[in-house]
């Protein structure tokens, strides 16, 4: 099984979200390396499709890699509460 | 359409209506009349520019009417005096607004230069509007200041510190540099939110201008991504924000997405009091996958994320009830200090909708508002000219029965007679009603105008004054369409050309700002439109010079007064010794007439040397129907226009009297006029008919030239459809277009106009007319 690898497009919005969720379906059931360095916009609908993905590979237990990032998808993910690519939100707050 | 696309234009529509709410708003503060209740409106106007313009992602627009917004805040706080340069500032603030409006829509870009330095002299009013400088200084230190990608570089503040202050809207908005205050913000989009064009990217954003904000993201209720449901939300943000912001401005930042999200905002000082923890309730219940409230089924069993605890149905609906418990306890422990509304409640939109009810009223833009007491609806333009069409064919029937009635020799009396004359009132009545859907006020067209006066007057360095009646006046759509380029052209030359420059003005002991008068009003019928100036009037001498050295009249052309002002519709026609930048951009006052004519209208010139000139529009109100007079001619039917009918009369052969080789003239009362054979006219006999076995029409044309027409019969009065000859067949001189008549013939349209100009000018053409009837 190689690596599968899904470059993003430069907009992930609304319309984004069910295409992206597809294409990574069709990937399942091996390592994924994700290539970001397009991304100028990304929405919550496509976040949480990454994300939902990030956590059934590891369910699967296989690799879910974020491979390149473009600045805007970085600030995004920082203006979503993500601190880095791997997609892994911070610790629910204490309360 | 894609929704997106079609929400995007709805949101354009609705920034033209706050446009131009902002502009009349603006104006008649400019005329010194003011009060809160409109510097609110104005305010909301803005912000619901930037609101929507924050939804869309529209970088600019979003700065621009943010440092606009903050200036309107200033004075709606009463610390920015209202006087006339704020007025003036903020009239181009408003004019800008609007160009970032278009630039958006049609994906280009503004002037960012002009753009800059309009939001430097906002920020200047700003600046000098603060109490003091120490107070300032003190708010300035008292915020994290998140930078917002606004440049100045072009236009350096006075001083360093209102700039940042600008950024700040939130610390405008207070009296006194209030305690920051960190508040907790939880925040779960719905799918409707996404579905309607909205975006949590951009709400974090407007959170982030507020103040420092600290984000975490919950993917507890997230599935695993077969069982994603790729447009529902699942995700939920909780915001730490530390601000000076009141509650209300944090509010206004969900005000478009009311509705769509689940949203609570606490602050830190409730969060202490409060005894009970809602945050983890909710959490808990959220993560459990527990249908937050009533909106479409869930994917069905969402499987929790790998982390989280899976409660059975049971602690599930206790949880919920809890839930339920524990927000009216805290709603009423806290009543009067904040007003949270909760999440997982369905009493949750009302309760914010309260909060921030005020503003949300002006701005029921995005989608999810509630339709505010329905006064209007956006109804498609071709449903509406599709009813028109179809009553337009209903009135063709309508003729059609009453003349095979007629034709059938019943008596006027009879019941079928009298029920047909009320079918014809009501046919009259339903087709009044759907031209009246498409008639809207001229207002539309003379808003734009206040503008062009002001950008127009500033580059040909005149002051003007722009004073502007009527604007209820309603016309059709269509029509008002087709006016905006005219109206626009014809104040530019009555500022360009009409109005001296100031030093002769004063010179001339005239006011040193110059009136340009624009008004419209109903005459008979038709809508007329009126530009004024109290300029220096045609230069008649110049205008006949300038025709003879262009040799469109020979050198010893003998014009009357109004011959000559009628030169400058001339093609070709330029009487600006140097082509300037307002006028002379390659379109004439000849072209003003043509589109003024190809809506049926007349344009007609006064002018009084010393005093000024009046341009003169009149346009039908409708171009679907017109009353006509229905007359035979060589046995073909014709239908002369009302509007022109001035009387009807049996020419006697005392008199009428030959002029000339061809010319006849009538006497009517004290006049002389031209009598005008139509059949001869338009080529459908070459022999003119005997004056006294016919019938004259006395018209009138637009420019007050009377003459009798000679018609054969008059058959009676009617309404008719019209009919365009030129899309369906081609432009005939001295036929302003045609109409189908009861009996299903074609008749045509008589020009009045045109029928009395061509008597001056050119033989008509039979074949056409014939081709054309036929």
């Amino acid at each position: 099984m190689s690596d599968s690898g899904l470059k993003l497009p430069a907009v992930l919005d609304l319309n984004a979200a069910a295409p992206l969720r597809s294409d990574l379906l069709a990937l399942r059931g091996g390592p994924v390396e994700i290539d970001a360095s397009q991304v100028q916009r990304i929405g919550g609908l496509c976040l949480q499709v990454l994300m939902a993905a990030k956590a059934t590979w590891a369910n699967d237990g296989k690799p879910f890699e974020i491979v390149s990032t473009s600045a805007p998808f970085l600030e995004s993910l920082k203006l979503f509460g993500l601190a880095d690519p791997s997609l892994e939100p911070a610790q629910e707050r204490a309360s | 359409m894609d929704p997106l696309a079609a929400i995007k234009v709805t949101f354009f529509q609705e920034c033209e209506e706050q446009l131009a709410e902002l502009e009349s708003g603006l104006l008649v503060m400019q005329d010194g009349a003011h009060d809160d209740e409109m510097i609110n409106a104005l305010f909301r106007a803005v912000h619901s520019i930037k609101g929507g313009a924050g939804t869309f992602g529209l970088e600019a627009l979003v700065r621009f009417a943010h440092v606009f917004e903050t200036v309107l805040d200033e004075m709606r706080s009463g610390k920015l005096p209202v006087d006339g340069n704020v007025v003036a500032i903020m009239l181009r603030a408003a004019d800008m607004l609007a160009d970032h409006v278009r630039a958006a829509r049609d994906d280009g870009t503004a002037d960012e230069e002009r753009s800059r330095a309009i939001a430097g002299e906002l920020a200047n009013l700003c600046g000098i509007s603060a109490d003091g400088p120490d107070e300032v200084v003190e708010e300035i230190e008292g915020l994290d200041f998140v930078p917002v990608a606004f440049a100045f570089d072009d236009t350096p503040p006075p001083a360093p510190e209102p700039e940042p202050e600008i950024a700040m809207p939130a610390a405008a908005a207070e009296p006194e540099g209030p305690p920051r205050e960190t508040w907790t913000i939880t925040f779960k989009p719905r799918a409707a939110l996404y579905a309607s064009g909205n975006e949590t990217a951009f709400l974090l954003r407007e959170l982030q201008r507020l103040g420092d904000m600290d984000v975490t993201v919950s993917a507890a209720a997230l599935p695993l991504l077969q069982d994603l449901d790729p447009e529902e939300g699942y995700l939920v943000w909780t915001v730490s924000l530390v601000t000076a912001a009141e509650e209300t401005a944090i509010r206004e930042v969900f005000e478009f997405v009311d509705g769509d999200c689940d949203i609570e905002v606490k602050s830190a000082r409730a969060d202490a009091s409060g005894a009970l923890d809602v945050h983890a309730l909710i959490a808990m219940a959220t993560a459990a996958g527990a249908p937050a409230e009533a909106r479409e089924p869930s994917p069905a069993p969402m499987p929790a994320a790998a982390t989280a605890p899976e409660p059975d149905n049971s602690d599930l609906m206790e949880i919920i009830k809890f839930i339920d418990d524990a927000k009216a306890a805290v709603a009423a422990e806290e009543k009067g200090e904040i007003a949270p509304s909760l999440p997982a409640a369905d009493m949750a939109a009302p309760a914010a909708k309260a909060a921030v009810g005020q503003s949300a009223a002006a701005a029921q833009g995005g989608a999810g508002g509630a339709p505010q007491a329905g006064q209007t609806i956006r109804v498609d333009l071709e449903r509406v000219d599709r009813l028109i069409d179809l009553v337009g064919e209903l009135v063709i029937n309508q003729a059609m029965l009453a003349q095979r009635v007629a034709e059938c020799g019943l008596a006027r009396s009879s019941s079928v007679a009298i029920g047909l004359d009320d079918l014809e009132h009501l046919t009259r009545e339903i087709q009044d009603s759907v031209m009246a859907i498409r008639a809207q006020p001229v207002k539309s067209v003379f808003q734009r105008m206040p503008r062009l006066v002001r950008e127009v007057a500033a580059m040909v360095g005149k002051q003007v004054r722009l004073v502007t009646e009527g604007e209820g006046t309603e016309v059709d759509k269509t029509v008002i369409e087709r006016l905006t380029d005219p109206i626009t052209h014809m104040i530019r030359n009555a500022i360009d050309h009409g109005l001296e420059k100031t030093e002769d003005r004063v010179a001339r002991g005239k006011p040193a700002e110059g009136t340009v008068r624009l008004a419209a009003l109903h005459r008979s019928g038709r809508i007329v439109i009126e530009v004024s100036d109290d300029g220096a009037g045609i230069n008649r001498e110049r205008v006949k010079n300038s025709a003879i050295s262009k040799g469109l009249i020979p050198a010893n052309a003998d014009l009357s007064d109004e011959e000559i002002d009628n030169l400058i519709f001339m093609p070709g026609f330029s009487t600006a010794a140097t082509v300037s930048d307002i006028s002379g951009r390659g379109v004439g006052m000849d072209v003003v007439k043509r589109s003024i004519q190809a809506l049926g209208g007349r344009i007609t010139i006064a002018s009084e040397p010393g005093r000024g000139s009046t341009f003169t529009l009149s346009l039908p109100l409708t171009l679907a129907v017109l009353d006509g007079m229905v007359v035979s001619v060589c046995g073909q039917t014709l239908v002369a226009p009302l509007t022109g009918v001035v009387e009807t009369l049996q020419p006697k052969a005392s008199d009428v009297r030959s002029l000339g080789p061809n010319g006849t003239v009538i006497q009517i009362r004290e006049t002389y006029l031209p009598l005008i054979d139509v059949g001869v006219q338009l080529g459908y006999r070459d022999t003119p008919l005997l004056p006294t076995s016919g019938v004259a029409l006395l018209v009138e044309g637009e420019g007050g030239a009377r003459a009798a027409l000679l018609v054969d019969t008059i058959q009676g009065q009617r309404q008719v459809v019209i009919k365009s000859l030129e899309a369906n067949y081609r432009k005939v001189p001295g036929i302003a277009g045609a109409t189908i008549l009861g009996d299903g013939r074609v008749a045509l349209i008589l020009d009045v106009d045109s029928v009395l100009s061509a008597k001056v000018t050119e033989p008509p053409r039979n074949q056409t007319l014939l081709a054309a009837a036929g």
